[in-house]
């Protein structure tokens, strides 16, 4: 093999180190036995290295290839998708890593290595996992790096250092380009997630399973208002809408399932003192989002249903970013129509007898719908029910049992309740779902929603009045709507109890609380600038930098600010100090080689002074004397140890200064040999 | 069709001809040379545009997916690009080559080309790859030394000078992504003596001299007269009692039973072709050298006292290599 085509061990090292380093990034999201190859794999190779094994043969290659397919397939269920299609990425890498003999083995392997850490951003742009991927590049650029550096044997940590200072150097010429470069709309369709779980409320509920969502500590969306941030007790963020209970869930309606001529939601009247304020939503699977009720969204991909709903038609696999105006006096649906009335009094027969009873007993006590909704309330308020995070199971009464036997119930247990009751009682109800309340983060102001915010509460029609809010939740517990649930369930010490390592839990320590907050702002600033980033925020924000956009600026600008950088960093690498400083014994020694260089004399490169004074002397020997003075003086100068000011170093200066001018050469010589 | 071929052939010499004068132009000869913007060609390798190849590859991923960190990768990579240009011209600008020098070799042989690399500025130069067309290939880097010897070693032609051609020298660091060369003509030559070839002794004799003169030689036995003191010679032949009289400095000769002297004489091959002379007249020297014989050289404009060890031989092929060139030094 050539010594191009040779892997310098030091190479070998770094290529490995960076493998492990990206595939530690997808351990969540690939099967275990992925990994295992890929251990197997350096295994294989530290042995061939070590001269214990040999490259595996053709057929063992195919084998393992046809292998991995076939464990894909089945860990999978298909091959189509991103998560298996990044798991056949990661089983190549692996596999590749066993056939790295050549060096142009090890540049696609390092190619991959990039293509790698772009996979891992289709699953998630988190702050820390990109500044983790970062340094995933380094390592494969510092392997790149260690490529080219020859004859190392031995693992040099030194390598790094020219693949950082390069990135280093990128990195503002990147900036530039990802804040110019256009964006533009996907080409084609692609692969996407269809084995990441969905997360946030889902679109069925059943008693327990707003519960099992308080479990979780992660963030699912965060809000900033443009002005005040409404009271916490009015910060109901309305997603799902549940009409039809079947089957001991509530659902949402379909689109087919409302008449075509009440699809469109009708506007709502008195329209006045809008709250604006920008929400990013954390990828959930699915295609609901958030928002106070009533709510005007500010741009086409944001759709609204008949039911007020707010919904995106494509499914967020990503950070979701959407502005929307409030108005929370808004009177939505005065007027309701025939089928709107009969689905949202609808209940399945036989399912809750004593609860419906029990309604109808009350209704008799009332003489208007309203004092009905007052008059359960008042029920959930005076009897001893209590509000908990592990209410115990029901059975195939659910409600009944709820209502007469448990009485220990959380948000999803109450409204449930409420609305069968109220629609028992003949008021059109339903059940509402999303988050209540959220934390204000002192650093920006931001509204931070954790999942453990979720809730569910009803809507109740009246006439005139259209929807309105009503929480039985506020109320058996009203800290959960002032406080939050943590200081619901306190004394119950149930908060987060899953999760004991969630820094929630302590927001008592102050500094570790300060960092997370700190944390959180920054995780909005990127996500609203960075990850954000798309082709209307790119307009505004060039038009404001730049006033006019045209193609000439955006070229003066691209170029300009390259230059800018480039021209610091060409200088640092190509204006370093020359080796040789031109020193006063230099410049004469010089004329003084160039007055024999005239003569044919030439100084040969890596000849010594008194060297070339000898061969001079060969041929001119009548200039022995001058020679071996002029040469001897040089020598003195140029490699004694003397200080740059001694008397004596002026002094030999000068004479070699002298000397070097009177020197003549003798008329006469003998033929060089 | 045949007209085809021959017309793209002559087209394609012609634009290398130009090329090599361009280059010519551009980099003269010299025996040393600091590399500078004139002298250095920079263009992505073929790794370099497979490198593309994949960026425009997570280009369009990132398009599809619309994802920023994507973007920002391959944007990353690319200004990585950018800047690696600048550090692979680096690598090379700035770098002096001698060309320290290259012993005579006979035809067929391969001839020790030395350079000398030399750095021209404070910091490493690494990976450099050198060689000519059909010579070895050495690879050197400059780290912690200012300077490294490299010899390279490529087959000669026939007697005379012989130009290796131009000395590539080339490196990809530090990413392997861009090519950075030059085409250096060091007017480095390398003397090739005449390709030693067998004949019939010459004169016909197996032992004596083609003509009459003896030479003393060195040797042991008899007192066969004076000479001019050489250096080297003992002092205890010197002869003293003539530099008392005033003589120059001689030395006594001693004469081992020889009769061993020759000439190498052009005369001695008549009708024979010039080239073919020169082999056979080569080819007797080493033999007379190889037998510690003295020998001298007649050639139509050279004359050269006989004599023997390396130094006189070198001198003798020499002479023989440079038979009606008039370059006689390079």
């Amino acid at each position: 093999m050539k010594a191009e085509q040779q892997l310098p061990r030091n190479a070998l090292i770094w290529i490995i180190l960076a493998q492990f380093s990206l595939v530690a990034l997808h351990f969540e999201r690939i099967p275990l036995w992925i990994l295992l190859v890929h251990g197997v794999a350096a295994v294989w190779r530290f042995q061939v290295y070590a001269g214990r094994w040999s490259f595996p043969g053709r057929w063992v290659k195919a084998f393992l290839i046809i292998s991995s397919f076939f464990g894909i397939y089945f860990s999978f269920g298909s091959l189509i998708g991103l998560e298996p299609t990044v798991a056949l990425l990661l089983a190549a890498f692996a596999l590749k890593l066993i056939e790295l003999a050549k060096r142009k083995d090890a540049y696609v392997i390092l190619f991959l290595g990039y293509f790698v850490c772009v996979t891992e951003f289709l699953f998630t742009q988190d702050l820390l996992i990109v500044l983790y991927s970062l340094l995933n590049v380094v390592l494969i650029t510092t392997a790149l790096v260690a490529l080219h550096q020859p004859g190392e044997d031995r693992f040099n940590y030194r390598s790094i250092r020219p693949a950082s200072v390069m990135l280093a150097q990128s990195i503002p010429l990147m900036l530039v380009l990802f804040f110019i470069f256009p964006r533009i709309g996907p080409l084609w369709s692609v692969p996407i997630r269809s084995h990441t779980a969905k997360t946030g409320v889902s679109d069925f509920m059943r008693p327990g399973d707003i519960s099992h969502l308080s479990q979780s500590a992660e963030v699912a969306f965060r809000v900033q208002f443009d002005g005040e941030i409404p009271a916490r007790s009015d910060l109901y963020w309305r997603g799902l809408v549940f009409s039809k209970l079947e089957k001991g869930a509530w659902t949402s309606l379909d689109y087919f399932d409302v008449p075509a001529g009440q699809r469109k939601h009708s506007p709502p009247k008195n329209l006045s003192d809008p709250t604006s304020y920008t929400v990013i939503m954390e990828p959930t699977q699915q295609n609901w989002l958030y928002s106070l009720r009533y709510a005007m969204p500010a741009e086409a991909r944001v759709k609204r249903s008949s039911d007020y709903r707010l919904f995106s038609p494509a499914v967020l696999e990503d950070e979701f970013r959407y502005r929307v105006r409030s108005y929370t006096d808004a009177v939505l649906e005065p007027v309701l129509s025939d089928w709107r009335r009969r689905t949202e009094l609808a209940l399945p027969s036989g399912l809750n007898p004593q609860t419906e009873a029990l309604a109808l007993e009350l209704r008799e006590t009332v003489d208007s719908d309203r004092a009905f909704a007052n008059r359960v309330l008042r029920k959930f308020n005076q009897e001893p029910f209590v509000y908990t995070l592990r209410p115990p199971m029901l059975g195939e009464h659910p409600m009944d049992d709820f209502l007469f036997v448990t009485q220990r119930g959380f948000c999803e247990h109450y409204a449930y309740a409420f609305v069968v009751m109220m629609r028992a009682g003949g008021v059109p109800a339903r059940v509402v779902a999303g988050y209540q309340g959220g934390e204000t983060n002192p650093v920006n102001s931001t509204v931070i929603v954790h999942q453990f915010d979720a809730h569910a509460w009803a809507e109740v029609w009246f006439p005139e009045e259209g929807w309105v809010r009503v929480d039985p939740t506020a109320a058996v517990s009203p800290d959960r709507i002032e406080w939050g649930l943590e200081q619901a369930v306190s004394a119950e010490g149930t908060f987060l109890s899953g999760s004991p390592l969630s820094p929630l839990r302590y927001r008592s320590v102050l500094w570790l609380n300060a960092l997370r907050l700190r944390y959180d702002a920054l995780t909005w600033q990127w996500q609203s600038w960075i990850v954000g980033y798309d082709s209307q925020q790119q307009y505004d924000f060039l038009e404001n930098l730049l006033g006019e956009i045209n193609p000439r600026k955006f070229a003066l600008v691209l170029l300009g600010s390259w230059a800018l950088i480039l021209i610091p960093v060409g200088f640092s690498l190509l204006g370093g100090n020359r080796v040789q400083v031109r020193s006063e014994e230099d410049k004469h020694y010089r004329r003084f080689c160039a007055l024999l260089a005239k003569h044919n004399l030439q100084r040969k490169p890596g000849e010594s002074p008194g060297e070339f004074a000898a061969r001079c002397t060969d041929v001119l020997p009548a200039a022995a004397g001058d020679l071996a003075y002029i040469s001897d003086l040089y020598g003195q100068l140029a490699y004694a140890n003397e200080g740059t000011n001694s008397e004596e170093r002026l002094e030999k200066l000068r004479q070699l200064k002298r000397s070097v001018r009177r020197f003549r050469l003798p008329a006469q010589r003998k033929n060089p040999a | 069709m045949q007209t085809d071929i021959a017309g793209v052939k002559k087209i394609r010499e012609k634009l290398r001809s130009r090329f090599r004068k361009w280059v010519g132009r551009r980099i003269p000869p010299s025996r040393t040379v600091t590399l500078d913007q004139r002298r250095i060609f920079i263009f992505p390798s073929r790794v370099g545009f497979f490198f593309g190849l994949s960026l425009l590859v997570m280009l369009v991923t990132g398009i599809n997916y619309q994802n920023n960190m994507t973007f920002a990768l391959t944007f990353l990579l690319a200004t990585l690009f950018v800047v690696a240009v600048l550090h692979t011209y680096a690598n090379l600008s700035g770098l002096k080559i001698h060309a320290v020098g290259v012993p005579p070799a006979f035809p067929g042989q391969q001839a020790e080309f030395e350079l000398l690399l030399e750095k021209g500025r404070k910091r490493p130069y690494m990976a450099l790859r050198t060689r000519w067309p059909d010579s070895t290939e050495v690879v050197t880097s400059l780290v912690d030394e200012d300077s490294a010897r490299v010899k390279l070693h490529a087959p000669v032609g026939e007697r005379g000078w012989h130009h290796p051609g131009r000395l590539l020298l080339e490196s990809t660091y530090p990413l392997g992504l861009i090519r950075c060369w030059t085409w250096l003509d060091l007017d480095l030559y390398a003397l090739v003596y005449p390709r030693p070839l067998a004949s019939e002794v010459p004169g016909g004799e197996a032992t004596d001299k083609p003509n009459g003169a003896s030479v003393p030689v060195e040797g042991d036995d008899d007192f066969a007269g004076f000479r001019t003191y050489r250096p080297g010679d003992s002092l205890r032949q010197v002869h003293w009692k003539g530099l008392a009289k005033g003589q120059n400095l001689q030395s006594k000769q001693y004469t081992a039973y020889a009769d061993r002297s020759a000439w190498l004489d052009w005369e001695m091959f008549p009708g024979v072709d010039t080239e073919l002379r020169l082999s056979h007249l080569c080819y007797w020297a080493l033999e007379f050298e190889s037998r510690n014989e003295e020998y001298g050289l007649r050639l139509p404009g050279v004359y050269l006292e006989p004599g023997s060890g390396e130094r006189h031989r070198d001198q003798v092929l020499k002479e023989l290599a440079l038979y009606g060139i008039r370059e006689r030094v390079k």
